[in-house]
Parts: structure tokens; C-alpha cells; sequence
């Protein structure tokens, strides 16, 4: 009875009422569309950062990742019983590391090279999606190397090219070899563009005098945010002299932008609420104010106070659900548009490195449960947060004097 | 006032006079300076080198053949051991060419790789383009001069682009010839020790034969510099400085 009365009240005014809940629902349509671009910017910039070249976790002797220092290299036997643990790991890749002056013609520039078995190093990083020109390693390439665009414009180099890489080998010896450039690559990250280059892991074992040996594993898991729990899982299984870092461990600042990420989303959340939050706080005192006469009449007939009250909140807690419900519907429509389509923002803005990931200037969203229902949830409690005022100066009129006011 | 004023005059004369030795002294430390950095060069030469290198991980030994002409150029070839027979370099002003005979290239050291190790020596490619150049591009001053050795300390020009922030000589008093170099970074901290020893006469001058890099830092490492035959004055001419010559496999 008290809901079909609430329900009859909030149409009785409808101007009034369409415009809170117009404010609700947009709002909450936008506050989703917002946190799912947000969302999108952070997901491009990680995967930026661990799938053009860490991975979400990387297995090194203890203390290589702080100097790379060469000679702190391991066999992948010790890390088989880790690669088997198949329900935490989802692609891993064995590499090499070597920095050295790569040279074509009258061209030379240092260059940092990875040693990989091309369909392993798939599994973890997605260069091969980034080629400007030319094919990835193939996989019985010999001497193939896909290098980084800057590189390749710096040393005059296209695909076909012959290059010469030499370095310091392992042994002491000048290690030097020849490699045929089969790919470019473009990612937007200045470093990796302008450095970094894919060689087969066999030949560069060859190069440094270093068979057998690999410098690091990189890892891809499921959940990128969950690396932390991934890495303590599998940390027990590792030999003394390895160490399985993070890609929060290897890039802090990444890890700060993601803890900034969620504050802000908090900031975000919280101001937009609390200015719906006061729009139906207006609204509701108004109805309530308006209505007292009509109040004082129901107290006047038997109606206890209680039930007073419970009615103004069910009015809000319907509002609520009627704003809840076309906002969501708003939000994923306009979070899917931005999902399928985007914004090209390529015009106006280059891509732009910052804490190891690279912002591409193109906005998309994802679609996380977490970025409907929190939005969704918020608008609940802040409806019935801004009915619990209004509710209680009902609840607490006294009917004569309330019949009597004009 | 006038005669103030000659008083004046008379006293900065007199300091003038005074600071000529001083600043007269100066090419003299420079001319030995340079006598020094390049007792292995002279006008030209040629001679054969053994040069180990050890390092915590690897001990290394190579036999190398090297010309020279003034300070602006030099060739250097590795003649054992057989897997980096023919590895050369070339040295023309401020370049620097490396040959591989295994991927018949020539490569040129760029300048951001510099301070790069030289066929993996404790010598950097910086040490043999701007080593030749220390008595042009710092000042020099008489530390201490006693019987056993001559201590000069060379701080660099405030325009000159130097790799060291200050390099101190000793020399032995009698011979001049240098029995040990330390350099110094620009924090002042002592970063490496060049000692000299087997002092012999070669073509009338008194050249150590052994030259021992330590690296301070890496106290396991060293590079030694054995000269088995060092010959000066061998007229050779630029023309034989070329990126050709470099590739040439003997």
C-alpha cells in the first residue's frame, strides 16, 4: 500500500520530477561513460608498459634488472617446475639481453637487443601488432631482426637491409655477427622505438658466447592488476639465486599512476554525487514542504509517523531505482559507442611516454562491472542519504499545527 | 698623489716581473706533458704490442700491430689469437673506424659510444682520440719535486670538453720518463692508475715498455701493455691511414 502511495506521489508532480531524475540519469550515464574512458586510458598505457616489452612479471638472477649486468644469467631448466604452473601463467617468453652498436653503411647507433624464440616472445608482448613495415621474426629465422621505427630511420635501414651488430661477448671477445632486418616496428614509446630490437634468441646465445643461457623470463598472466598475488604464488617455486618481480616492481611509477587512478576516480565520484546528491535533496524538501498539509491529513487519520517516513524514503528509493535504471542503460550505450568507435585524437596530439607507458592519442573505454556498479550504488545510497531529511521533518509535523499552515 | 701613483706603477711592475717565471714555467710543464703522452708515437712509429686483459670473468690475451703518425692518426691490427685475427682499428682525427673481417664491415664509433671499452681493454675509444690531446686541453702546475720523482697535476681548461677532472704526473727526476699517472672524475675521486715499468732505450729515448691500466673501481681487473718492438721515426705517410688499409688481412 505505502509503495503504491509513494509511487503515485512521484508522478503527481511530473515536471518536477522528470527533472531530478533527468539530473540523476545523467549523471550517472556520464559518470560511468567517464570511468570506462578513464579505465580505457589506464588499460592502453598498462599494456602499453608490460606487452611492448616487460610482460606482467619477469624472473631474473637476483640483482640483474638493477645493472643487467651480463654475466647474471640463469638456464630456463631452473624455472621449468614455474612454467607448468599453468593455472597463473598464460604465455611465457625466454630472452637474452645484450647492448651493443648496430651499424649500417656509414650509420651506428647503440642499440639494446633481445634474444627470443618469436612464437614464445607472442605469447607475452604484442610488437607484432605495432609493425610499420616488413613481417615479424619468422620462426626458423637464422639472423632476423624487427627493430624500433626511430632506429630504423636512424640508421637508414628497411626491411631486406643487412646490419652489424657487435658487442662484447661473454668470453671477453669482440662478438659480432650479421642480422637482416625483417620488420619495423612503431609503438609511440620513445625508448623502444629508438632502441630496442627482436633478434633470435639462439643467435645472440651465439654472439655473446652464452649457450644455453637467458637473461630473463618474462610472464603474461590473466589479470595485470593481480600481479602482485601472482608473483607471491609462484615465489616459493623459484631457486635461490632467481627473483620474480612485478611489473609495479620494475616500473613504480606505473604502479603510482594506478594508485592515482583510483583516488581520482574517488575525487570524480564524490563531486558529482554530491551535486545530485543536493538536487534531490532540493527537490524532496520542496515536495515535502509543499505537501504538508496533506501530511498533517494522513496524521490526522491514523497514520503514525513511521510510516510517514517510510513513504518519503520509498518515494527517493524509487527515484532512485528509476534513475539507477536509465543511467546504467545510458553509460553502457554510450561506453559500448566508445568501446567499438572511440575518438581519433590523432590530429591534435602525438602519443606520450609518461611513467614507462605510453598514452596513445586515440580514447576508447572499457566496459568494468566495477565502473557501472560503483556509479550505480553510489546513486542509491546518495538518494536515500538526500530523502533521510525531507523524510524525517515529515515524519515529525505536528497535524494540527501542519493541517493549519497555508 | 703623483708620486703615489709612480709608487703604484713601480709595484705592479715589480709583480709583473714576478709572475713572468711563473707563467714562463708553463709551456715547459706542457712540452713534458706532452713528452710523455706521446712516448709511445713520437713523429711515427711502429710497433707490436701484447695487451692482456683480465677481468673477474674472462682473462684475455692478444698480440696487436700498430703504426702511428704525429697524434692525428693511427691504425691498429689483431694478429693472435686466430678468432680475432684481422680485428682492426683506425684512428683519423676524431674518428674512429673498427673492421670486422668475420662480417667484412667497417663500422664507425659513434660519438655517444665514446666511452666505450676498446677490444674490451680497460682503454676507452675516448682514451685514443682525446689522450693525445691532455697538454692542450688542461693547465699544468709543479706539485712537489724531490729526489725520487717529479708530481705535476694537470686541472683542465675551464672551456675544454675533457673526460678528467684532474690527472696527476709522476715522473721519475732523472729520466722524466713516467712511473705511474692517476686520473681523477670531477668529484675528485681517484678512478684509475696507469703504472709504467721495463723502461728501455729505443732509438735514443727512454720509453717503459710495460703499461699496466687499473681500473680502481674493479680492483680484480687490469689491462697490460707489453711492447715486444717499438720503432720511431719510420717515415710513414698519411696516405697509409685509409678506411683500405684498415680492411687489409695480413
Amino acid at each position: 500500500m505505502l509503495a503504491r502511495l509513494a509511487l503515485r506521489n512521484i508522478w503527481r508532480n511530473r515536471r518536477r520530477t522528470l527533472l531530478t531524475l533527468s539530473a540523476m540519469v545523467v549523471s550517472s550515464a556520464l559518470l560511468i561513460l567517464a570511468l570506462g574512458v578513464f579505465s580505457g586510458m589506464l588499460r592502453d598505457m598498462l599494456a602499453s608498459a608490460t606487452e611492448q616489452y616487460y610482460g606482467h612479471l619477469v624472473i631474473s638472477a637476483k640483482g640483474y634488472q638493477d645493472d643487467r649486468d651480463m654475466y647474471r644469467n640463469y638456464s630456463p631448466e631452473a624455472i621449468e617446475t614455474i612454467l607448468q604452473h599453468k593455472q597463473s601463467i598464460t604465455g611465457y617468453s625466454l630472452r637474452l639481453r645484450s647492448f651493443g652498436l648496430l651499424s649500417f653503411a656509414r650509420n651506428s647507433s647503440p642499440a639494446e637487443l633481445l634474444g627470443v624464440i618469436p612464437a614464445l616472445e607472442k605469447q607475452v608482448t604484442s610488437l607484432q601488432n605495432s609493425l610499420v613495415a616488413g613481417s615479424y621474426l619468422a620462426a626458423d629465422s637464422p639472423a632476423g631482426a624487427v627493430l624500433g621505427a626511430g632506429l630504423a630511420r636512424r640508421l637508414g635501414v628497411k626491411p631486406g637491409d643487412d646490419l652489424v651488430f657487435v658487442t662484447q661477448a661473454a668470453d671477453g671477445s669482440i662478438g659480432n655477427d650479421l642480422l637482416t632486418v625483417s620488420g619495423v616496428f612503431s609503438t609511440g614509446d620513445y625508448g623502444h622505438d629508438n632502441s630496442l630490437v627482436l633478434v633470435p634468441l639462439g643467435w645472440l646465445q651465439r654472439v655473446m658466447v652464452l649457450p644455453g643461457r637467458i637473461h630473463e623470463t618474462a610472464l603474461r598472466i590473466d589479470d595485470p592488476l593481480a600481479a602482485a598475488a601472482s608473483a607471491a604464488q609462484l615465489r616459493p617455486l623459484l631457486p635461490a639465486s632467481l627473483e620474480i618481480l612485478t611489473w609495479g616492481d620494475l616500473l613504480p611509477e606505473m604502479r603510482e599512476v594506478v594508485a592515482s587512478y583510483n583516488v581520482s576516480r574517488l575525487i570524480v565520484v564524490t563531486i558529482l554525487y554530491l551535486a545530485t546528491g543536493l538536487g534531490i535533496l532540493n527537490t524532496f524538501f520542496m515536495s515535502v514542504m509543499e505537501r504538508t498539509r496533506e501530511f498533517g491529513v494522513l496524521l490526522a487519520i491514523g497514520m503514525r509517523p513511521g510510516q510517514i517516513r517510510l513513504l518519503v524514503f520509498l518515494e527517493t528509493f524509487f527515484m532512485g531505482l528509476f534513475g539507477l535504471a536509465f543511467g546504467i542503460l545510458g553509460g553502457v550505450v554510450l561506453s559500448l559507442y566508445m568501446v567499438r568507435v572511440g575518438i581519433d585524437l590523432s590530429g591534435t596530439l602525438t602519443p606520450i611516454t609518461y611513467a614507462g607507458g605510453t598514452i596513445l592519442p586515440r580514447l576508447g573505454a572499457v566496459l568494468e562491472w566495477s565502473n557501472v556498479l560503483i556509479p550505480a550504488l553510489c546513486l542509491l545510497v546518495v538518494s536515500l542519504l538526500a530523502g533521510f531529511l525531507p523524510a524525517n521533518r515529515a515524519a515529525r509535523m505536528q497535524p494540527v499545527a501542519a493541517i493549519r499552515e497555508e | 698623489m703623483a708620486t703615489l701613483s709612480r709608487l703604484l706603477l713601480v709595484v705592479l711592475f715589480f709583480f709583473s716581473i714576478m709572475a713572468v717565471p711563473a707563467l714562463g714555467e708553463q709551456p715547459d710543464l706542457r712540452r713534458l706533458i706532452r713528452q710523455v703522452e706521446r712516448q709511445y708515437t713520437g713523429e711515427s712509429s711502429i710497433a707490436t704490442v701484447e695487451m692482456t686483459v683480465e677481468t673477474g670473468h674472462w682473462q684475455r690475451h692478444l698480440t696487436m700491430e700498430l703504426w702511428s703518425l704525429g697524434r692525428e692518426r693511427f691504425l691498429v691490427r689483431i694478429v693472435a689469437p686466430a678468432k680475432e685475427k684481422g680485428v682492426a682499428t683506425l684512428k683519423v682525427d676524431n674518428e674512429v673506424w673498427n673492421y670486422l673481417p668475420k662480417v667484412d664491415r667497417v663500422i664507425r664509433v659513434p660519438p655517444s659510444m665514446m666511452g666505450g671499452a676498446w677490444m674490451g681493454s680497460h682503454i676507452t675509444n675516448d682514451d685514443l682520440v682525446k689522450a693525445n690531446k691532455i697538454d692542450e686541453d688542461y693547465d699544468f702546475q709543479l706539485l712537489e719535486e724531490n729526489a725520487t720523482s717529479w708530481v705535476i697535476e694537470a686541472l683542465p681548461k675551464p672551456t675544454a670538453a675533457v673526460i678528467w677532472g684532474k690527472i696527476i704526473y709522476r715522473l721519475n727526476p732523472e729520466t722524466l720518463v713516467p712511473e705511474r699517472i692517476d686520473y681523477f672524475d670531477e668529484e675528485d675521486l681517484l678512478v684509475r692508475q696507469i703504472s709504467f715499468a721495463d723502461v728501455q732505450l729505443v732509438n735514443g729515448r727512454r720509453v717503459p715498455l710495460r703499461m699496466t691500466v687499473l681500473p680502481v673501481e674493479k680492483p680484480a681487473e687490469k689491462t697490460v701493455l707489453q711492447y715486444r718492438r717499438l720503432q720511431f721515426d719510420v717515415g710513414l705517410e698519411k696516405s697509409f691511414f685509409s678506411l683500405g688499409r684498415l680492411k687489409e688481412r695480413r
